[in-house]
């Protein structure tokens, strides 16, 4: 339990057991979530595409699932295990505690995490969940989903782990100088995020164990008969109780978007103030805005969990605070696009994900407008729209932001780069696939209310209804099988791993570019770092453009350009 | 804006320490106790002040846990299946061997501070019997309540009157084996000193202290 950074250098262990099973280090932990994330997001693509693949064309057999019984319940099975893999395996383990593990001492000037025992506990907890969550697809429905449950618990006692030394090492182990203005976006994002993470996943905690007691132990948190009676009519409207669970699953969906978006908020804004060369545009109120998009999403969702039961405006209220979101996105949004005002900008594949970031996210966040407005939602749309909104919003934008990062640090991780034609390549690929899946599905949401329409016009729509699920088939298989380019270049990069790597390649300003690619052991073995300035002073106009936060006022004449 | 930046790290410099022309090799202050510029012992303990602020947010996030059953509770407790839970006495009785175990540690704490270890080390001893005398009473008064045919499964409000005096026992006994770690460890070679230890373990002990006054206050007046 006591764990230190007492500044010895760390032997390097011998045993492969020492290495990676119970290694320590953030560095490596950071890697492994990374490896845990690349798995799941496979896994996850191939599930989508044969759930693609089943509602075109239904009576198609799939070799792998032909023994497993084809039912409803087994499609909503894999409905399910897509969505927590891709959820919580990916997008919060991703972008947070990947890069996050890795980056986040490094960018501060500190030689581990506060924690790293505990980091290791909740790596392998969350590996746990992960299997947990896997093994239940395979169980049947009614034991699956306690397994489901079970994993989900771990998965928050993870998450709130995690949360918890990420938030203890920005307070307390930054360099000297590393105030809290001087923080790259980066690290105030996953800050943040760790923040609101252990008052999120605390709730969740709670809500997953008494729904496992209900069901295991037959206590009555849960029990809604009589509950149900009591309620305002608004809420139990349908009148069935899969409805209730439904909502409380959204409960938790709503603030998760939050948690996987925060970090990517901040990889985006540090990414894109580094290839335009300029200063993040308006700095402060970036971080404030990402203050407020934690602050909202807390709301909004402490909203739901605490008040929905008792108020019968509810819906009303949630339809303010989730349009009200709109504020913090805008100031992020407006600072990305000054950030890119008259920029020379670099359009590495890093960049051009992170711009293919903000297109994803503008363009999902118009249809969110829709489905924020509580009495457009039931009445115009269907779930297709929904899917449409969250995945251009939450996951596909989210990703693209891994994908940014991943291009941006893969030399400080692997000492390599990634092949940038081959990058830039499966950057178009992805990019115009994604827009021809999600697109299309806003459409088709919108058609299947025809009943609101005249007789006439729903045989014509039916029947376009029909080749727009065909074209979104066929855009998602187009699409996954793309990503092979991605795993090509991925396997390249690494076995094609030179000795010699320059340590910036990117001419960046932050910490982690001071130390050799990829980072050494112990991070700072010159000595911690002192900082001298901000995160991001790029000088357009001057020969050399940059000045990296540890380099003293008087060596910076000297740096080589 | 490049001539701003200049002025402010003059200003910088000016302020931290004189500089001695070779940047790099400037001694930093150690901020967290890492002592990795080599002028330091190697086994610098170091600062104390992470295990503070984890205990805080750990404290904070235990807080949340316990705040969304309770929030839960006054929700559910509308409902009309909903049988009051009468409190057994034995409760209250618990509730002041808890009370006493807070001011037994204080006082410990107390004697630590002063140097009087052996004193520190009988206060310590008491507390720990104490917390886990209070872990036995609530055994006790769960039997008191079975005898009853007043059970987990029984009603919506047995379910919540179990799951908070049981999840604050759970809490509670990590606070005990916290207790016996901190009298049983050899801290001369640890990384944290015996006051830091028994600082954190404290401050998370009068929490457990608070939070069951809390529940007992929500079950109590929420029945």
């Amino acid at each position: 339990m006591v764990t230190y950074d007492d500044g010895s250098p760390h032997p390097a262990p011998a045993s492969f057991l020492g290495r990676y099973v119970f290694s320590t280090e953030h560095k490596t932990i950071g890697l492994q979530y990374l490896w845990l994330a690349l798995a799941s997001v496979l896994v996850g693509m191939v599930l989508s595409t044969l759930l693609r693949v089943h509602s075109s064309w239904p009576d198609t057999s799939i070799p792998f699932l032909s023994n497993i019984q084809n039912t409803p319940e087994r499609f909503a099975a894999i409905r399910l295990l897509h969505g927590s893999l891709m959820v919580f395996f990916v997008l919060t383990a991703a972008p947070q505690l990947g890069f996050g593990n890795f980056l986040l001492p490094l960018q501060i000037g500190a030689s581990e995490m506060a924690f790293p025992t505990l980091n290791l506990l909740s790596f392998w907890m969350t590996v746990a969940s992960l299997g947990g969550m896997t093994a239940s697809f395979f169980y049947p429905p009614e034991t699956g989903i306690n397994v489901w449950l079970a994993s989900a618990s771990i998965f928050c006692l993870a998450a709130l782990l995690s949360a918890l030394n990420f938030t203890v090492t920005t307070i307390d182990l930054r360099a000297e100088g590393m105030t809290l203005p001087r923080l790259p976006v980066t690290v105030w994002a996953w800050f943040l995020n760790a923040i609101l993470s252990m008052l999120i996943f605390s709730v969740l905690l709670a809500g997953c164990v008494s729904l496992l007691s209900d069901r295991l132990l037959g206590s009555q948190f849960f029990s809604f008969a009589s509950f149900l009676a009591a309620q305002p009519q608004n809420l139990v409207r349908q009148g069935s109780l899969p409805i209730l669970w439904q909502r409380l699953f959204w409960y938790f969906a709503q603030a998760e978007v939050y948690v996987a978006m925060l970090p990517c908020f901040g990889i985006v804004t540090h990414l894109l103030a580094t290839f335009s060369r300029k200063p993040v545009w308006k700095e402060r109120l970036v971080v404030l805005a990402l203050c407020g998009v934690g602050l909202l999403g807390f709301c909004v969702w402490g909203y739901h969990m605490f008040a929905t039961g008792m108020n019968p405006y509810a819906p009303l209220v949630f339809s303010v605070l989730a349009s009200s979101l709109g504020v913090p996105a805008a100031f992020l949004l407006a600072s990305w696009l000054g950030t890119l005002w008259e920029a020379r900008l670099q359009l590495s594949c890093a960049m051009l994900f992170s711009i293919g970031f903000i297109s994803l996210f503008i363009a999902g966040g118009l249809s969110g407008i829709f489905l924020a407005r509580h009495d457009l939602r039931s009445a115009a749309v269907s779930e297709d729209f929904v899917i449409g909104h969250f995945h251009l919003v939450m996951g596909v934008a989210a990703t693209f932001a891994i994908l940014a990062a991943l291009f941006f640090w893969f030399p400080k991780l692997f000492g390599s780069r990634l092949n940038e034609p081959l990058g830039k390549i499966h950057f178009w690929a992805t990019f115009a696939g994604v827009y021809l899946i999600f697109m299309p599905m806003h459409w088709l949401g919108l058609l299947t209310q025809s009943q609101l329409l005249p007789d006439a016009s729903r045989a014509a729509l039916a029947s376009a209804g029909a080749s727009i699920r065909t074209l979104v088939t066929l855009a998602t298989i187009c699409t996954v099988g793309a990503q092979l380019l991605f795993v090509l270049n991925f396997l390249q990069a690494l076995f094609r791993r030179s000795p010699a790597q320059e340590s910036n390649p990117w001419r960046a300003t932050t910490l982690e570019w001071s130390v050799p690619s990829p980072a050494p052991r112990n991070n700072f073995s010159a000595g911690k770092p002192t900082i001298y300035r901000g995160a991001y002073e790029f000088r357009p106009a001057e020969a050399n453009d940059f000045a990296p936060q540890h380099l003293a006022p008087e060596l910076l004449s000297q740096q080589p350009s | 804006m490049p001539g701003s930046t200049a002025t402010h790290d003059i200003e910088l410099i000016i302020e931290k320490k004189p500089s001695n022309g070779g940047g790099g090799d400037l001694p930093p202050v150690d901020r967290d106790g890492g002592g990795d510029d080599g002028k330091r012992p190697r086994r610098s303990k170091p600062s104390p002040k992470r295990y503070y602020t984890g205990m805080a947010l750990g404290i904070v996030s235990i807080l949340m846990f316990f705040m969304a059953l309770a929030s839960a509770f006054l929700v559910r407790r509308g409902s009309g299946d909903w049988i009051p839970v009468h409190i057994p006495s034995l409760m209250w009785i618990n509730t002041i061997v808890l009370l006493a175990s807070s001011t037994t540690l204080e006082m410990a704490r107390h004697r630590l501070a002063n140097g009087q270890l052996r004193s520190y080390r009988n206060l310590w001893l008491v507390t720990t019997v104490l917390g886990l005398l209070f872990l036995v009473g609530q055994v006790a008064a769960w039997r008191m309540l079975a005898a009853q045919g007043i059970y987990l499964a029984s009603n919506p409000a047995s379910s919540f009157f179990y799951i908070f005096t049981g999840a604050h026992a759970l809490h509670l006994l990590g606070g005990v084996a916290a207790l016996l770690y901190v009298a049983r460890r050899n801290f001369d070679q640890a990384q944290v000193t015996r006051t830091v230890a028994a600082e954190v373990t404290s401050h998370y002990w009068h929490f457990m202290d608070a939070l069951w006054l809390f529940l007992l206050a929500v079950l109590y007046l929420g029945k």
